[in-house]
């Protein structure tokens, strides 16, 4: 092992250890790439070690950050943002809850489950994680709480509904990975369309059984109304204003209107309409939406900077060959490789973020697995649902942290860690049907086209 | 953890959120230039890059100022796991740790990469690459500093608050605190 | 700079050379054919020509810094080296697009006849070292396509209202026409084509394009390549490194640029055509530009080069140069080659 790998491994540990202390993530990740910039200097200068580091690289910082400030795509982060505030503060948000729970709450879970669908649907017209998660937390977290529900499957359930925006289409990662393997995104798009909603009827169907089994995680309130025909008309009508925006939303998107990153204004804009329509509307409203945006954007960008830091000195230590060697000398056949890197990936997703996998690792083992035989699309799903999953797992899941910042006062990271363990078992069990049966993924892409 | 203020700290995170509060309202500029740019081209098939180019640079003015703002709202993101079962002094002394090991070395990094990355920008006149984009590219770029400077001195206001806290010293200021702590 | 390194240390020792270790960021994806992949030819030349004493590490765009500031982090020493498309620059630099991509500009071979025979060279060495910067003609390809279009194009009018993702000079002649260009991201190109969020894009070569799948969402693939006749990438070396190089090694990393031009070239050129005789069964039309149409553009391109020479002294000197010698070749060209019909 060289001293770079050996460095390579003390940053990751450091990292693990130090978000323990309750620091900040954004700082820890941040602080910890000068602190390894610096170590690498002294071995170097000092030591006559072979690392390739100095300060000057170190700065590639400034250029790293700039190409987040000039990125386009995530303009629409704060603008999912803000619609969820909108959403929340207006009332909206409230009365569709309230009208779903009339209609479901006779069901156990029926609430939990409301958020799942609502997910799902959010999914469809957003592609990154942050704003799914802040935007169900908002919608779903406090109503489900209020009802007496476990906070552990509450936060569970808006983490791991949360991801599925960054699988079900339109998804930045997807994008990001067919541009890296210089792939037609549609394809991906179409792939990854029947696994993410084969994940989100897991989630459902776990909440449904933990409700059957113990009432207490998802309690039944008391004196709920009868479902009758006229109930279900009433709740229609109310909930036609707001399925009707995210309806704007997806519908912006498929009939070429705007861009996905613009459908998110559009989202907002119509959120703002919502609000002005039921007389939520007033200055005091848009203040509190308008701040609180600011804040949450600035804390998930906050994380966005710290990473690309420290992702940019791990590099330079030699972080990406070590992973390459570790994958390079896998002793298996050719199922068993491509098990092994989907078991890697999902470990690598522990401690690692997407983008940074999806560059190191994905072109690396793409031509490996088409010279198996495999196909691509087929794998490339796969692998971004193992993906989706790292935002899951603990300690460094990125759902969970987002989830956090915008949880009641008092929800400690604890609780969510706790929800989200069932959550992933319902991943990984969804990874291996989609692994038996590839049709999941191959059969819509090629119907299309 | 509640932290005692200083003088300094006062001043700064009241000025640090009074900046915060008026910044906010660039996602509501924001808003509206979106839906001008889809409207526009989609009736009127007259896309602009002008449009699309002011998108993210309000955005992006938006999270950087944005950070120190988050910062003294105490909001930015923990793992408080084995935080919430410690002492309140064991805290304050991570927090310091925390502030002088790991923030501040990244926030002066910044701040001394973003020097030459702005003069670079003003010398050479910058201007967008797209074709007729928009000019004064040094501009945005000088938010990157603008934003990071103000997260200095937030964290300077906040390390004054630690030590104070710690120490005694510098000396509790005697006025009331000028906002809600407001996570 | 260089970093010593004990596993290299050979027990002969023909040579006491320093090791040459660079990161080289490249703008495009090295699995793209003609358009990416050249560096990888030109750092396995290199490496093996020195038996692993120049090694160039490539990293693809984005891994180390954004593909827009690889010339900025060259300059500032934050990498030793990268592989750009100096296009990249032109907010920085204006007259860039001359010596990277020109509409209605030179044949590719013309191009690097101007580059090594005539000022090329010189005017582009010049035109970096204020940036502190050497810049090493590495790799040329030809023309791209003029487009993919959802719909056909008959005439100059249709181009008014058109929603495009054009890049650079050729998206201000088209901006002249009342198109509405827009500069949307990559990744988002295929999917606002096939939504009709936008009716056209430009990208890359054929072979690149089909790659993206823009084959799939539009049908019309126009051709000539009026606004980049010519695509030429550099590697770019800080010039403190540059100048620090033992001459032979500095004759060496040339040589294989140079290889590498020729290598590229071939490469293009070698693989379009099985590409596009493809074209039928995906239902892909490839459509010519009228004359009159493509007279126009030329006449709009001279307008824009106009107004950029007026506005900078290095690009009015650049394509002055140009002009000049495109004039001289012009008494070979028209004589020496084949009519095109034959
Ligand atoms: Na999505
Ligand atoms: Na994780």
């Amino acid at each position: 092992m060289s001293s770079g790998d050996i460095l390579s491994l003390l940053m990751f540990g450091s990292f693990i250890l130090l978000i323990f202390s309750g620091f900040p993530v954004a700082w820890v990740l941040g602080g910890l790439a000068v602190i390894f910039t610096a170590i690498g200097i002294v071995l170097r200068v000092d030591f006559h070690l072979p690392i390739a580091m100095d300060w000057d690289y170190s700065l590639l910082v400034v250029d790293r950050i700039w190409n987040v400030m000039n990125n386009w795509v995530l303009v629409a982060l704060p603008m999912f943002i803000f619609m969820g505030l909108m959403l929340d503060r207006s009332g909206v948000a409230q009365r569709l809850m309230t009208n779903f729970v009339r209609l479901f709450g006779g069901v156990r879970g029926g609430m939990a489950v409301t958020v799942a669908l609502i997910g799902i649907l959010l999914a469809a017209s957003t592609g990154i994680i942050g704003a799914s998660v802040v935007l169900l937390a908002l919608l779903g977290l406090p109503q489900m709480l209020d009802k007496g529900y476990k906070p552990e499957l509450a936060a569970g359930t808006v983490c791991a509904v949360g991801t599925l925006g960054i699988l079900i289409p339109p998804s930045i990662m997807l994008v990001l990975m067919a541009d890296r393997l210089a792939m037609p995104v549609g394809d991906l798009f179409l792939g990854a369309l029947f696994p993410g909603l084969l994940l989100g009827s897991l989630f459902i169907l776990y909440i449904l059984a933990i409700a059957y089994f113990d009432p207490d995680a998802a309690p039944v309130p008391a004196g709920h109304e009868k479902v009758t025909v006229r109930l279900i008309l009433e709740v229609f009508l109310s909930i036609i204003a707001p399925a009707g925006l995210i309806l704007a939303v997806l519908g912006s998107i498929f009939f070429g209107v705007a861009t996905p990153t613009e459908a998110a204004g559009v989202g907002a804009f119509g959120a703002t309409l919502l609000a002005w329509w039921n007389s939520q509307l007033n200055l005091d409203v848009f203040r509190s939406v308008l701040q609180e945006t600011t804040k949450t954007t600035a804390y998930i960008f906050a994380i966005f900077l710290g990473a690309t830091a420290y992702s940019l000195v791990l590099r330079g230590l030699g972080g990406d060959q070590l992973i390459e060697g570790m994958l390079k000398s896998m002793p298996f056949g050719p199922t068993g490789i491509v098990i092994s890197i989907l078991v890697f990936t999902f470990l690598l997703g522990f401690f690692l973020d997407w983008i940074e996998i999806t560059l190191i690792v994905l072109p690396l083992i793409s031509p490996v697995v088409v010279d198996l035989g495999f196909d691509l699309v087929w794998f490339t799903v796969l692998f971004a649902v193992c993906l989706q999953t790292s935002f899951l797992t603990p300690p460094v899941g990125f759902a969970i942290f987002y989830l956090k910042g915008v949880a009641p006062a008092g929800m400690p990271v604890s609780t969510i860690y706790r929800g989200v363990v069932p959550f992933i078992v319902m991943q990984l069990i969804g990874l291996v049907v989609i692994f038996l049966w590839q049709d999941i993924v191959t059969w819509l892409p090629a119907q299309a086209y | 953890m509640q932290l005692p203020h200083t003088n300094v700290s006062l001043w700064v995170e009241k000025q640090v959120t009074r900046l915060g509060d008026l910044v906010s309202w660039i996602w509501l500029v924001l808003l509206a230039t979106i839906v001008v740019n889809v409207v526009m081209r989609y009736l009127f098939g007259q896309g602009r890059i002008e449009f699309e180019e002011i998108q993210w640079h309000l955005y992006a003015i938006g999270f950087l100022l944005g950070l120190s703002y988050a910062y003294v709202s105490d909001i930015h993101i923990r793992v408080d796991v084995v935080r919430e079962k410690l002492s309140e002094q064991a805290q304050a002394w991570i927090e310091l740790y925390g502030i002088v090991l790991l923030l501040l070395p990244f926030v002066i990094l910044v701040l001394y990469g973003v020097i030459p990355f702005i003069s670079y920008s003003l010398e050479t006149n910058e201007v967008s690459e797209a074709p007729a984009g928009l000019p004064f590219r040094w501009i945005i770029k000088s938010f990157l500093a603008i934003g990071f400077l103000l997260l200095l001195v937030a964290t300077i206001a906040r390390l004054s608050r630690i030590w104070c806290f710690l120490f005694g010293w510098p000396h509790v200021s005697a006025v009331q605190e000028p906002h809600e702590e407001s996570n | 700079r260089s970093y010593s390194s004990k596993t290299t240390a050979s027990t002969v020792t023909v040579t006491e050379r320093a090791r040459i270790h660079w990161r080289v960021p490249v703008a495009f994806s090295t699995n793209l054919p003609a358009l990416g992949d050249n560096i990888l030819y030109v750092s396995d030349k290199l490496n093996r020509a020195t038996n692993g004493r120049v090694e160039l590490e490539v990293f693809e765009p984005g891994m180390l810094i954004p593909a827009f500031s690889i010339t900025e982090g060259v300059r500032d020493k934050k990498i030793e080296a990268g592989y750009t498309w100096l296009g990249y620059d032109q907010g920085r630099i204006p007259a860039t697009p001359l010596i990277s991509a020109v509409p209605f500009g030179m044949e590719p071979w013309e191009f690097t006849a101007w580059y090594f025979e005539d000022e090329g060279r010189l005017l582009t060495e010049e035109l970096y070292r204020k940036h502190n910067v050497h810049p090493v003609l590495c790799g040329v390809i030809g023309p791209e396509t003029a487009g993919w279009f959802r719909d056909r194009i008959e005439s100059l009018e249709d181009f008014d209202g058109l929603k495009i993702r054009f890049a650079g000079l050729g998206g201000r002649v088209l901006q002249k026409l009342g198109a509405s260009v827009t500069m949307i991201p990559g990744g988002e190109i295929f999917q606002a084509l096939e939504k009709g969020a936008i009716d056209a894009t430009e990208f890359s070569l054929p072979a690149v394009d089909e790659m993206l799948g823009f084959d799939r969402v539009a049908k019309f693939n126009y051709f000539p390549g009026w606004h980049q006749t010519f695509t030429a990438e550099h590697l770019v070396v800080n010039l403190q490194t540059w100048q620090g190089l033992a001459d032979s090694d500095q004759e060496l990393i040339e040589m294989a640029c140079t290889a590498g031009i020729i290598r590229n070239l071939s490469r293009g050129e070698g693989i379009q055509g099985e590409v596009m005789k493809g074209f039928p069964a995906k239902d892909v039309t490839p459509v010519r530009f009228s004359d009159e149409i493509l007279r126009q553009l030329e006449a709009l391109t001279n307008e824009v080069l106009a107004e950029e020479a007026a506005k900078d002294q290095d690009f009015a000197r650049i394509w002055e140069s140009q002009k000049k010698f495109i004039k001289t070749y012009q008494n070979w060209k028209s004589h020496a080659y084949l009519p095109r019909d034959f």
